[in-house]
């Protein structure tokens, strides 16, 4: 082809290959200028017929745009039956080489948005829809202008149409053999079969944008399946927190899946995108917004004392936080808070670890939800300017409450990981300064399968074996339990034989709504388990669950706990059904297993047994670590009861507290105290999961006098 | 001509205690406008919308006495002088 002549130009260089033919590099002979020539290339085409039809098609509805910004027809021709067509040659670089990879400023978006925006609103004007606007069709040239290439698939729309209101209507556009355009940049009415109309167009023009901020495009898969469901279901990701928030607002309007919750004419967005640009904030006041408080004190609340000694409990409620401190003999407590009046507190945590005695609390209002600490037993919280916890950008989904706040190896002292809703897991290597959420477990392919249970979507437990430091489990309603033996990197889901009774198939592999899991630091090849109906227990890691339901009132339950001495004993508060939620025959009763689930016998000696319709929340009970053990727990009526002789006896602490979610126990001692010893001796392990054995009462030795300052594990 | 944010008590600390704050000039949209809030005062971001860049849920907020979910969201336009109200859905506190 290179040295033919078509009419009068003559063909110099091949230039690109796009889908309807050839485009050439040519030299005008009459009018001596550059251009270039579009041959049809009927090797690829289906039939030339149909190709020479779309090629004029081509050429007769972009000769009749006359726009800056969209390149130029000058002629159409024939010969030697080769269809061409001689148009502009626009020398630059396609808008998506310009954003691949980190995408383009803002104020690039800006500028060229604008500049598609008005080539497609003269091109709709006139009636005709591009049906195939990609990043790959818009070439910016070395000036930065803009010029939209290829309406290769453009359809005149009827333009005889009539309207009411004497302006054209978005005339419907039916192409009933195929389905035109570049999947990516479809929008979801093409791909549901309907017609395709003028604002299908701004559909693609809110890919491109979207594409030209981030560098990726809103909506990809695999396959081109998978494509398809993403743009027909998902949200496209957010961008960075720093984008414009109303240039990002455009964007999604854009992209509304509906084509009536769209801008309804690319004008509108042309408009939109120049007011953006021609908004020049200017500050009067240059007041810095960091001297805004970093902690915070709550007036009129009243604090406690805390001596060297003192055993604490911290009391997460859904109006606030309280705090109680009782010298070592557990008979009288002082009553310290609310903390955050109104606020739910969803999850609280004591670190005593590298000599701190810093409490941590998860807070959730209509403001967002905040991780906070106090270094001085609840005087002053941090008040953080940003959210410590939040998805990045490209998760597509935002914060709803924190659950669960576990620490990490405490060898690890600046290691902790708090569970969320939506489920995922956050993990901190530097004590809390930065989070970052755990994309191992994020990514997992279950993920989007993942239902959420009547408290939502939560992962709201984090457990790690001491004997293994690579070694994490979560527990997530309703997903299930996921282990993961790489430090987080990977995960199995683990509900070998846990019932799913509200699924078709009641063994799945994963879905089951587990409610808690609890593990002793000395066996943690062995987890207890409350689900959502059913009561578990596992002596191999998870690899299997066993029902050990002996004997209890009912299956149904939410708080598991494991004596802090004795890994066979496990504390749970049996109720009635998951419709009642409430203790069964309105009888508080707590029930113990002494023999790792073999049988459970109730524990009532100080609780009501009348009329005692309660309900204990899966995070509402926890025991210290004295011996003889402190139980604890809180009801959703606000009361709080203790037991400090291992559940033989109760007494209630406190009544009248809002709900109470979520407590953890801590024994404060001087920072730096050496920690005693009374976790009873690891026994031998079994070195994975695959070799671990059955086992219901190796040894351990008693625990002696008073046990050491370890925080509670939030999994008890 | 400035547009004026007015700010609800619980947030107040985070704007020196004031309980307006005017944004000189005239940003164009809602959106600007609080991307111009925040810049000058960080610690309302997060409080105000959600990390994926939504209003929260039950935060509703006034361009004068219209309620910008019937005016065009984000992108609401903003006159000279606008009066922009911060509040906290009456739903919002869970019994």
């Amino acid at each position: 082809m290179i040295g033919q002549i078509l009419g009068h130009c003559r063909i110099t260089a091949k230039i690109g290959e796009g889908g309807m033919g050839v485009v050439y590099r040519a030299q005008d002979e009459m009018l001596h200028r550059d251009v270039a020539v579009k041959v049809l290339n009927k090797s690829a085409g289906p039939e030339p017929s149909s190709g020479g039809r779309n090629l004029l098609e081509e050429a007769r509805a972009s000769s009749a745009l006359a726009h800056p910004n969209i390149c130029t027809i000058y002629e159409v021709g024939e010969s030697e039956g080769e269809l061409y067509i001689v148009m502009e040659l626009v020398e630059g670089k396609s808008l998506r080489a310009l954003s691949r990879d980190a995408g383009l400023p803002p104020e690039s978006v800006l500028r060229y948005g604008i500049q598609i925006a008005s080539a497609l609103s003269r091109a709709h004007d006139k009636g005709i829809v591009h049906r195939d606007l990609k990043a790959a069709n818009i070439v910016v040239t070395a000036e930065g202008l803009v010029k939209v290439l290829d309406f290769g698939l453009a359809k005149r729309l009827d333009p005889e149409a009539p309207n009411e209101a004497g302006t054209r209507s978005f005339v419907t556009m039916r192409d009933s053999t195929s389905v035109s355009g570049t999947l990516p940049y479809m929008a979801p009415e093409i791909l549901r079969g309907e017609p395709a109309d003028y604002r299908s167009d701004l559909w693609a023009l809110g890919v491109v944008l979207y594409e030209a901020a981030a560098g990726r495009l809103p909506f990809e898969g695999r396959t081109g399946f998978e494509t398809t469901a993403a743009i027909l279901r998902e949200t496209p990701k957010a961008l960075d927190p720093s984008f414009p928030l109303g240039l990002w607002a455009i964007i999604q309007h854009c992209l509304a899946k509906e084509p009536r919750q769209r801008y309804q004419r690319a004008s509108e967005i042309q408009a939109a995108l120049e007011a953006l640009q021609s908004a020049v904030v200017v500050f009067k006041d240059p007041v810095a917004g960091n001297n805004a408080p970093r902690t915070t004190v709550m007036h009129s609340v009243r604090n406690i004392q805390v001596r060297k000694g003192d055993s604490l409990l911290l009391v997460g409620t859904t109006k606030g936080a309280f705090l109680l401190r009782s010298n070592p003999h557990r008979t009288r407590w002082e009553l310290g808070g609310p903390y955050f009046h109104g606020h739910g507190v969803n999850a609280m945590a004591f670190d005593g670890r590298a000599g701190r005695h810093r409490i941590w609390a998860s807070t959730q209002s209509i403001w967002g939800t905040l991780l906070r600490f106090t270094d001085d037993f609840g005087k002053t919280w941090t008040n953080p300017q940003e959210a410590p916890i939040r998805f990045p950008a490209d998760a597509g989904v935002s914060l709803k409450n924190i659950w669960q706040i576990t620490l990490g190896p405490p060898d690890e002292p600046d290691v902790l990981y708090c569970g969320v809703e939506p489920a995922a897991l956050f993990e901190t290597r530097d004590g809390g300064e930065t989070w970052s959420l755990v994309r191992g477990l994020f990514d997992h392919p279950h993920r989007p399968r993942w239902m959420p249970g009547n408290g939502g979507l939560a992962l709201h437990t984090i457990l790690l074996d001491q004997s293994n430091s690579r070694r994490l489990y979560v527990a997530i309603s309703s997903g299930g339990v996921y282990r993961s033996d790489d430090g987080g990197c990977s995960w199995t889901a683990q509900n070998r034989g846990i019932r799913a009774v509200f699924m078709p198939n009641k063994y799945p592999e994963f879905g089951q709504c587990v409610h808690k899991i609890a593990m002793h630091p000395a066996r943690p090849e062995r987890l207890f388990l409350q689900n959502h109906w059913g009561l578990y227990r596992s002596d191999d890691f998870a690899e299997t669950w066993t029902d050990v339901a002996n004997g209890v009132p009912s299956d149904f339950g939410f708080a598991v706990v494991v004596h802090p001495q004795k890994p066979d004993c496990v504390y749970i508060v049996p109720v009635e059904s998951d419709e009642f939620r409430c203790t069964c025959d309105g009888r508080l009763r707590v029930y113990r297993t002494r023999n790792a689930g073999a049988s459970w016998e109730p524990l009532t000696r100080g609780l009501p047994q009348k009329g005692a319709y309660e309900t204990i929340l899966r995070d509402a009970m926890t025991a210290d670590s004295f011996d003889p053990a402190g139980i604890y727990f809180g009801t959703r009526s606000g009361q709080l009861y203790a037991s400090r002789d291992e559940g033989k006896s109760w007494q209630r602490l406190v009544e009248g507290l809002p709900p109470v979610v979520c407590i953890r126990s801590a024994d404060f001692e001087e920072p730096g105290a050496s920690p005693r010893s009374l976790t009873p001796k690891p026994p031998q392990l079994p070195k994975s999961p695959k070799s671990a054995s059955s086992s219901s009462s190796r040894g351990h030795s008693r625990s002696k006098s008073r046990p050491s300052h370890k925080s509670r594990r939030s999994g008890k | 001509m400035p547009a004026t944010f007015h700010i609800p008590g619980p947030l107040r600390q985070f704007v020196a205690g004031r309980d307006t704050v005017e944004i000189a000039d005239t940003p164009s949209t809602l959106a600007d406008a609080l991307s111009a809030l925040w810049l000058l005062y960080p610690g309302l971001r997060d409080r105000i919308a959600t990390e994926q860049g939504h209003v929260r849920e039950h935060i509703n907020i006034f361009i004068g006495e219209e309620d910008v979910r019937y005016t065009g969201g984000l992108l609401s336009p903003l006159a000279p002088n606008s009066e922009i109200w911060i509040v906290p859905n009456i739903s919002g506190g869970a019994t």
